[in-house]
């Protein structure tokens, strides 16, 4: 097998590899900007220099050539090496800045060449924490500059795009974002504008960066030159806390983290997923955290003379209790949600099992249109392959029209079918309707009771995404009822772990009066004397995967490992395009 | 203003098209012949360009950034290149450069009122052995100013003249 020596050890290989990307599989580390594993190398920061050199070999007789200490001779390239695009060869030997001075030299001269026109506005720019020139600068850099001139000044806060704000003085030229636009988007919206000193990223003149995968080229860019037009200022990255979750605005259930500030969602990036997303995410779905932060339904309303007021849990249970004994069977209709987890229908069904009503039914969300090629399908409902996976029956708009107009008492859980416009608010008139949301809308304010549920970023529970996929979420925002320093599965901040109620920035406001949607089944069975006891989507996800043939083998933490299971779904039922 | 290629241009971007495997390094011939036609390669111009060979507008925004010869603003008929880089400097570049100013009646980087000349002062040409140079137009070179020969030359162009091409020798070593 070939092999490669780097810092002295000998590694085997097998196949193509780069040397920087082989260092960094082997769990080393190489100082490196304009890199990117997706994309093509084109070794314009210079950052990730290397020795390397080959064990001279006898041509005639294929032995290493050894010097008078016995030791193998090595032909060093006649310069040093940037290992982004350098191939890992049979033989090679590598020194990189762990045991070579002169790679450490050269990474230091060129991080000091790198800072001669870059400001030093760390104290007030967003990235901050978490920039690899910051940080590398202090690994690799020069303790100060010698350069002594005025820096070269280029234009700061221009709006390229309805989301990206540029700052030109901070950009180092690595190209990461206008390679985005040609090679992952495939726009062509971005290039390198004028040259030296005085070139920076732009689009055309006259045109906007309007790209729908726009904000991945600021998390891809490796200094705050690119920065978000709508987090811009809005937190620093140490204050936040990172919970892994699933992008919910589309079925194509995109691998996202949720950052966190005082149970407020601040911003979703994208989580590295080979097999969903890559590293990528499209712009849409980070519109999400307002989802979770505006316009929440907190505490149970109910609809007194026309107009809903505040309830209590208590109230809410027993109204329901009351209004499902009081209607014949047939006459209830409860729909399921492609918006809503696995865990949660499964609850809401095993619930309507024991009580002996028809399964639930659903309807898929197809936006036509919203689809790409790439991280968009035309279904926007994160879990309607998880819906068809339960087995509930599948309608189209008039057939649920048609059910709901049978019934007395219609249950919806998560869906926004008024919002939507699978029916209209007349549909429900002369019915007592009962949902189950997460935001005011027209769906919440057309019911008599509304039970506030969970969102993704406050339970954690399963999502089957278009191709069959199952992922899952984890909890980033406290509820009234959990607590982030005794739920050891909550990530925490620094503000988390040493805020308390009396500090400024910690704030009661931010948690939402709502209950997972299994924890309310609970409580309604128990009060309607029916045995049904979830203590959280893992326990039901293990029961899933025991009752259901669909999800064997599925469990939380064979979803962590594997990020996420293929489930095997009827391709004709799929709308992924 | 629309900008438009004529018939024969099309023909010739058909032409350097064919030279290469790709449509991209067309980019810069292309470039050419627009500034040949419409003096200058404004937004509009490149627009017009990255339509006729169906690249990326950013692409071709790009690439004319670059490159200062391609003039990304309206220019004068004539471009005077003064150089004042070290060579040409030490022997009376900015003597030129000033006499030119004060009698086209322009600063460096302007455009006489008529439209006919654009002054403006670069770096090195490249021809210090010739010092002091100016390039007229990204094109000839006049070497060895003086402010008589530069009058000639201004002169010269005002009767829609060329300058002459002026050959210069090397300097001939006896020991080489």
């Amino acid at each position: 097998m070939p092999e490669i020596f780097i810092d002295g050890h000998r590694y085997e290989f097998e196949g193509d590899h780069k040397v920087l990307q082989f260092i960094q599989d082997l769990g080393k580390e190489v100082p490196f900007f304009c890199y990117h594993p997706s994309m093509t190398a084109p070794a314009n920061c210079r950052q990730c220099m290397v020795k390397a050199g080959q064990y001279m070999k006898d041509r005639e007789t294929g032995e290493y050539e050894v010097d008078e200490n016995g030791e193998r001779v090595i032909r060093w390239f006649p310069k040093l090496q940037t290992s982004c695009n350098l191939m890992a060869a049979d033989g090679m030997v590598i020194l990189t800045q762990e045991t070579d001075e002169l790679v450490q030299r050269a990474q230091k001269d060129n991080l000091e060449l790198i800072l001669i026109n870059h400001p030093l506005d760390c104290p007030i720019c967003d990235q901050a924490g978490e920039c690899p020139l910051q940080i590398q600068t202090y690994k690799y850099g020069p303790e100060g500059s010698r350069f002594e001139v005025k820096k070269v000044h280029k234009p700061k806060r221009i709006q390229l795009g309805p989301r990206v704000v540029l700052d030109a003085e901070r950009c180092i030229n690595c190209t990461r974002c206008t390679r985005f636009t040609q090679e992952i988007s495939k726009t062509d919206q971005l290039t390198i504008t004028s040259r030296g000193d005085k070139n920076y990223p732009t689009t055309a003149p006259g045109r906007e960066f309007d790209d729908p995968y726009s904000l991945n080229t600021v998390d891809i860019c490796p200094v705050g030159a690119l920065t978000s037009a709508d987090f811009r200022f809005k937190a620093r990255v140490w204050e936040m806390n990172q919970t892994p979750s699933i992008d919910i605005t589309n079925g194509k259930g995109t691998n996202i983290d949720l950052w966190t500030r005082d149970n407020l969602i601040l911003r979703v990036t994208p989580r590295f997923n080979a097999e969903v997303n890559d590293h990528w995410m499209p712009d849409a779905g980070r519109e999400a955290y307002k989802i979770f932060n505006e316009n929440r339904i907190s505490r149970p309303q109910q609809k007194l003379d026309g107009e809903q007021i505040l309830s209590s849990w208590n109230n809410a249970i027993a109204t329901l209790s009351e209004e499902i004994a009081a209607t014949d069977n047939s006459k209830i209709v409860v729909i399921a949600s492609p918006h809503a987890s696995v865990e949660e229908n499964y609850a809401l069904s095993k619930y309507t099992n024991l009580l002996g009503l028809n399964q639930p039914v659903f309807t898929p969300h197809i936006e036509e249109g919203t689809g790409d090629d790439f991280l968009l399908s035309d279904d926007v409902a994160p879990n309607a392959n998880g819906c068809r996976l339960l087995g509930f029956t599948e309608l189209d708009k008039a057939s649920i029209k048609k059910e709901i107009k049978k019934a007395e008492l219609v249950v919806i859980l998560h869906d926004n079918l008024i919002d939507r416009e699978v029916i209209a608010a007349d549909d429900l008139k002369e019915k007592f309707v009962v949902v189950f949301a997460t935001n005011n809308s027209d769906t919440s304010k057309a019911a008599d009771l509304v039970i506030p549920i969970t969102t993704a970023a406050e339970h954690a529970a399963s999502y089957v995404n278009v191709d069959g996929r199952i992922q899952r979420t984890y909890r980033a925002k406290e509820t009234k009822y959990t607590e982030r320093r005794l739920d050891l599965e909550m990530s925490e901040g620094r503000l988390d772990r040493y805020g308390t109620n009396f500090d400024n920035w910690v704030t009661e406001d931010n948690k939402i009066d709502c209950l997972p949607v299994w924890k309310f089944i609970n409580r309604i069975s128990e009060h309607s004397g029916l045995e049904c006891n979830f203590n959280d989507g893992r326990e039901i996800m293990d029961e899933i995967a025991s009752t259901l043939d669909s999800f064997t083998g599925v469990s939380y933490a064979a979803m962590d490992e594997q990020a996420g299971i293929q489930l095997s779904i009827k391709k004709e039922t799929s709308t992924s395009k | 203003m629309a900008y438009e290629f004529t018939k024969e241009d099309l023909r010739e971007i058909e032409k350097i098209k064919a030279k290469y495997p790709e449509v991209m390094p067309a980019t810069l011939p292309t470039l050419w012949v627009a500034q040949r036609r419409f003096g200058h390669v404004e937004p509009e111009v490149q627009r017009l360009v990255a339509e006729t060979l169906g690249l990326p507008e950013a692409h071709v925004h790009g690439v004319a950034n670059f490159y200062t010869q391609y003039y990304k603003e309206k220019k004068g008929k004539h471009v005077l290149d003064v150089c004042t880089c070290l060579s040409c400097q030490l022997c009376g570049g900015y003597e030129i450069l000033h006499h030119l100013e004060e009698t086209l009646g322009i600063k460096a980087g302007d455009t006489t009122e008529d439209g006919t000349f654009t002054l403006n002062q670069v770096e090195c040409l490249g021809a210090c052995g010739y010092a002091p140079m100016l390039q007229v137009t990204n094109d000839k070179y006049v070497n060895h100013l003086t402010k008589e020969k530069a009058d000639e030359l201004v002169d010269k162009l005002k009767n829609g003249e060329e300058p002459d091409y002026e050959q210069m020798k090397m300097p001939q070593h006896k020991n080489i």
